[in-house]
């Protein structure tokens, strides 16, 4: 059964409680943020259902939101997202190679993830760091003025740490 | 301006100066300079198809039956506020125009910006016109050639054609390759249907149509209505029959014959041969809409199946038979029992999907030829009690208003009906009221899809629609909410009426209908409160024992509001059949002629001798449950139907069949070898609706033009050429051709409500009955006065259905029967159609309470058993239904349903109580056996 726990679920009344009556719909995103971080960091069909049961509105209004914005995932994804940026500055300080690094490093391409589940990797549009660039969003970090040797060194770490 | 697209009409004469038709005070804007009379609140789009046709501007995200959108810009026009002032473009479609103001609709700029968005969609669109399936008839082709595209500036974003078809469905097909992304079918499928089955995903070249969440047409929530494919401007929605090419001869309009909603449709024909199906824009009843029987389900019209050849038992077999034998036989036969027995051995049921025309003709032929009034139709088993509740209370059984005025009224009160699937494109409205968030009130045992968006939902017990009306009575009464001005001027019988109201015991009646009492008042206020209120009802009301008495307590709730006579209010029963309305019309009852005189009235009876020219009897003749009973008792010993198959619908089918197997001669007219045609002794093989003319009257009084279509298939006859060759050779002279021309002025001249119908004259829309002598038809009745002078309040108590009196200890549960949106009734023509892959079987709905205390999972075979029998059906688990209550369909001969639903009928119509049936389950041992599709 998908349900968010007590806790989470008076957080969502809360979200909800800041529109106007017969507005719970404003609440979308929050919940849907909230939904992918509880229910295994994307979203499923049910998911958006329960999610479209919450707020009381059609779950066609939850699918078209959900799969606008690039930070809802509508495909299980591996423990750690790699979020590449790939808009203009990050591109001409050599995103591309970081991008295809990866690539082979993983053994994946864009939008998949590794066998083992830990990896996805995702380019994204600006991520609002371009003084930092190139650069990638690791789950809620940045790692910036990325190298291929910063991203052996992460990737390595990542696996280790999953080891243990 | 470079050039000229359209052809002008003519301007005002200057000004605010009259002339030209405008009234002195109109007000203006200017179209290139000259000044045009405005409309109150229209767009500009609007303002300059009115005054220069439609070619005028182009448009692509723009429908005639959806709201305006702005999402194309195509239309975009340039206006100033002022004469050489500061110029805008704005989008036309969604803009209304200011008055005063300075539109040009060619401009440089604007026809420069049209060219770069057309350039822009086509660089996401596949350009492979030649093999599109609507190619030389797509709006995108259409709009490109007019704003002059040559050539594309920009390189190519996406073509698209790695998109799959989705060829998932019975009747849906897509191509998203060739979308657009204009909207119009998500728009269509939300603001027409109100199924939310589409929407726009994705961003950018990526943004594409998605159905539910990413899945296919089968497997969507999507009712196959057709609305999207319709909407949509290129061939990426679309239909297995490819209802948008142009690869067509003509095409005809006529109007659907699967129920009373009377939807015109627009039948594409090539090469003798029904291709496919759509609904004319401008058609009043449905403005474009259909359901998935309008629209898809005529494959059964050639289907091998159809009955080609008259056919006549010997020796139990039927033997094939020449027309000329068939009505020979039949003449003779006829002729020896009217001799021997009296014509009361003779009955005949008429056909409510057949035209008025046939109706008339076939009661013409029983009361004049066989010389009795044993002639009945199918509103027998549906309708009948609203005709005589009405006709008692208003002195018309007929729905008192039209569907058009949902967009006028404050409330809705639907009882017993589920017009989502029982008529879906009525429903649609109704839906789209709910949803739009007016009051709607709906009472039903069932959570219907209308209940679940309604803002009062009375899940009342089955058969107990007396005790809420009696309870909403009582709040409006003791609330003061009467209407004491028109109760005063209108009505009569009210004191009486009043008390016995206020002598109800309301906690006695809020027990046995199982309904909250403060959820009653609190909807019966809010409909006596509503500035107006419109009831609609259906078989839910009348298929009950006390099916009368409820219509004439729905008429006193109108009555005692006020809500008669005037737009958006009155008492509207959805009926069931299409020509429900047109049946009982022509006097295919036993105790009404054509028009509605009592047959036993001397005045009329003499009336009707005069008018017929033959000797009639002056009492009534049997209704359909006595004609069986007659069977029974060797009374009757002829029975002639058109298109009825009872052995299937009608209840008790035991008792159904055993009456038909004892008669002499049963004339059978059908399209198919359904379960009552085996029982026949001679099978006529009749055209469908496709091939044939006539006119059909709706639910709103409609009488309607059905055009024929297609020649009937070879070895069929019409129902009204049969009537006037039997008529003929059994020696009562008609005209050797039947025509609809002559019989509808033959009907205009006995019926008055018909006064001034005339075939030539009824167009599309058709009129709505009474027709006065100028041919003005008429959308609302009882507007002055009602039909019988005063309107009369007429009271009953709650009575407990004697099915349930006599059964409910042995049989705790319920039954009740329902209808599905893709099969129509028996089933015999849309099990003939792909609407079998979409709906497969029969399904007993079951609350998951009950299913428990059984031990029955979805799907499992549960054996339902009534004090008549019994039968083995699917399993539905579902919170649709309470606990102890059950509801199934009767669609499919496998499960023969009717043979456990009891013969108790109406107390005054005799319309049998399908809606109340005790009865027992338990979990079947049989195995679960698919129906065998028929197509
Ligand atoms: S056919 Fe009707 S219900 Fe189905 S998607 Fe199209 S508009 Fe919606
Ligand atoms: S499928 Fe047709 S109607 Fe829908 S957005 Fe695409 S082009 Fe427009
Ligand atoms: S709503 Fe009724 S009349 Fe209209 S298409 Fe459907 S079945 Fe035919
Ligand atoms: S038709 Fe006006 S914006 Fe599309």
């Amino acid at each position: 059964m998908i349900k968010f726990s007590e806790e989470k679920l008076n957080k969502v009344k809360e979200v909800m409680a800041r529109y106007p009556e017969g507005k719970q719909k404003s609440a979308l995103i929050p919940v849907l943020h909230m939904a992918q971080d509880e229910f295994g960091g994307w979203l499923d069909t049910p998911v958006m259902d329960y999610v479209a049961e919450l707020l009381n509105i059609l779950p066609i209004e939850v699918y078209e939101v959900a799969t606008f914005y690039t930070m809802f995932n509508m495909k299980p994804v591996g423990k750690h997202l790699l979020e590449v940026c790939r808009t203009g500055p990050c591109m001409v300080n050599g995103c591309d190679d970081i991008i295809d690094h990866i690539k082979q490093k993983l053994g994946i391409s864009e939008g998949e993830t590794t066998p083992d589940g830990l990896f996805t990797l995702k380019p994204a549009e600006c991520l609002g760091a371009c003084g930092y660039a190139p650069m990638m969003q690791l789950g809620k970090t940045y790692r910036e003025h990325l190298t291929k040797e910063k991203v052996d060194k992460l990737i390595d770490e990542l696996r280790a740490q999953a080891k243990n | 301006m470079s050039k000229q697209y359209y052809v002008e009409s003519k301007p005002a004469a200057g000004g605010v100066i009259s002339g030209n038709g405008m009234k002195a005070d109109a007000k203006v804007a200017y179209v290139d300079d000259k000044p045009y009379e405005v409309k109150e609140g229209e767009t500009i789009l609007s303002l300059i198809r009115r005054h220069f046709g439609k070619g005028a501007v182009p448009t692509l995200c723009d429908a005639p039956n959806l709201e305006p959108f702005g999402s194309c810009r195509v239309c975009s026009v340039d206006v100033a506020l002022s004469k050489g002032g500061p110029v805008k473009t704005m989008a036309s479609c969604h803009t209304p125009v200011i008055p005063g103001s300075f539109i040009y609709p060619e401009s440089d700029r604007v026809q420069k910006l049209r060219k770069n968005i057309i350039e822009l969609v086509l660089t996401d669109h596949p350009l492979d016109c030649l093999t599109c399936e609507v190619n030389n008839n797509c709006e995108l082709q259409e709009v490109a050639a007019r704003v002059g595209i040559r050539d594309v500036r920009y390189p190519e974003g996406k073509t698209h054609l790695d998109k799959k078809k989705d060829l998932s469905h019975a009747y849906m097909t897509s191509d998203f390759s060739k979308c657009i992304n204009c909207f119009r079918c998500v728009r269509a499928c939300d603001e027409v249907q109100g199924q939310f089955v589409l929407s726009m995903g994705g961003r950018g070249f990526d943004s594409h149509i998605i159905k539910g969440m990413e899945v296919n047409f089968k497997d969507s929530d999507c009712v196959s209505c057709g609305a999207c494919a319709q909407a949509c401007p290129t061939s990426a929605i679309s239909d297995i029959f490819e209802s948008k090419s142009i690869q067509v001869d003509e095409k005809v309009r006529t109007v659907c014959t699967y129920c009373g909603v009377g939807c015109n449709l627009e039948v594409a024909v090539k090469g003798g041969k029904i291709k496919s199906i759509q609904a004319p824009y401008e058609a009043e009843t449905n403005q474009g809409h259909t359901c998935l029987k309008g629209r898809f389900a005529f494959a059964f019209y050639n289907h091998k199946d159809r009955l080609r050849t008259p056919l006549i038992k010997k020796n139990g077999e039927f033997v094939e038979a020449t027309w000329e034998e068939a009505y020979d036989h039949i003449a003779t036969k006829l002729t020896e029992i009217k001799n021997k027995y009296g014509g009361d051995a003779i009955a005949g049921i008429s056909s409510s999907r057949g035209t008025n025309e046939e109706n008339y003709l076939m009661q013409k032929f029983i009361r004049a030829v066989m010389g009795t009034n044993n002639i009945d139709c199918c509103a027998r088993v549906c309708h009948s009690p609203t005709a005589i509740g009405m006709q008692r209370s208003f002195g018309t059984g007929a729905a008192t208003n039209s569907i058009k005025d949902i967009k006028l009224t404050d409330c809705i009160l639907v009882i017993g009906a589920n017009p989502t699937d029982g008529h879906p494109v009525t429903g649609a409205k109704l839906k789209q009221f709910a949803i739009s968030g007016k009051t709607s009130i709906v009472i039903d045992p069932r959570r219907t899809e209308l209940a679940k968006y309604a803002t009062y939902h009375l899940q009342l017990r089955p058969g107990t629609n007396m005790a809420i009306m009696n309870m909403m009575l009582y709040y409006i009464i003791s609330e003061g909410l009467e209407d004491k001005n028109f109760i005063e001027k209108r009505t009569e019988g009210y004191e009486e009426f009043k008390q016995e109201i206020l002598g109800q015991n309301i906690d006695e009646l809020e027990a046995i209908c199982g309904v909250d009492k403060n959820l009653v008042r609190e909807a019966a206020i809010a409909y006596a409160k509503a500035p107006n209120a419109m009831e609609f009802h259906g078989l839910g009301v009348t298929e009950h024992s006390q099916g009368t008495h409820t219509i004439m307590m729905i008429s006193s709730l109108a009555m005692i509001t006020g809500n008669v006579g005037r737009p958006g209010v009155g008492v509207n029963p959805l009926r069931g059949q299409n020509n429900v309305q047109g049946s009982a019309d022509m006097g295919c009852q036993p105790y009404q002629g054509a028009g509605y005189f009592e047959v036993s009235d001397p005045v009329y009876h003499k009336k009707y001798e005069e008018f017929y020219n033959a000797k009639l009897p002056n009492y009534n003749g049997l209704k359909i449950p006595q004609m069986y009973e007659a069977a029974l008792n060797d009374k009757l010993k002829a029975m002639w139907v058109i298109g009825e198959d009872m052995a299937q619908t009608d209840p008790n089918t035991h008792h159904v069949v055993n009456a038909l197997s004892k008669l002499e001669l049963f004339v059978v007219q059908e399209l198919f070898m359904t379960e009552t045609a085996k029982l026949a002794t001679v099978i006529l093989p009749a055209s469908s609706f496709l091939e044939k003319s006539g006119t059909f009257t709706n639910g709103e009084r409609r009488i309607q033009r059905v055009n024929a279509v297609v020649a009937p298939i070879e070895g069929t006859k019409s129902d009204g050429q049969v009537m006037v060759d039997i008529m003929n050779r059994m020696g009562y002279k008609q005209p050797e051709l039947y025509d609809p021309e002559w019989v509808l002025e033959e009907i205009s001249q006995i019926v008055p409500f018909f006064e001034g119908v005339k075939w030539d004259e009824l167009g599309g829309d058709g009129k709505q009955w009474p027709v006065n002598k100028e041919g003005k038809g008429t959308d609302i009745l009882h507007t002055e006065t009602f039909k019988r002078g005063k309107g009369k309040f007429i009271h009953n108590n709650y009575k407990k259905s004697k099915e349930l009196v006599e059964n409910e200890k042995q049989y705790p549960y319920i039954i009740t029967t329902n209808r599905e949106l893709e099969h129509y009734n028996c089933g015999a023509m849309t099990r003939r159609t792909n609407n079998v892959l979409i709906v497969t079987d029969d399904v007993l709905m079951i609350n998951p309470v009950d299913a428990a205390k059984h031990q029955i999972v979805d799907g499992d075979m549960v054996c339902v058993e009534s004090p008549r029998g019994k039968v083995d059906v699917k399993a539905k688990i579902t919170d649709e239904v309470k606990p102890g209550i059950l509801s199934s369909t009767f669609h499919f001969p496998e499960v023969m349903m009717n043979n456990i639903t009891s013969s108790v009928s109406d107390s005054e119509a005799m319309c049998p109580e399908y809606k109340v049936v005790a009865c027992n389950i338990r979990k079947s041992k049989g195995e679960y056996k698919k129906p065998k599709a028929t197509v």
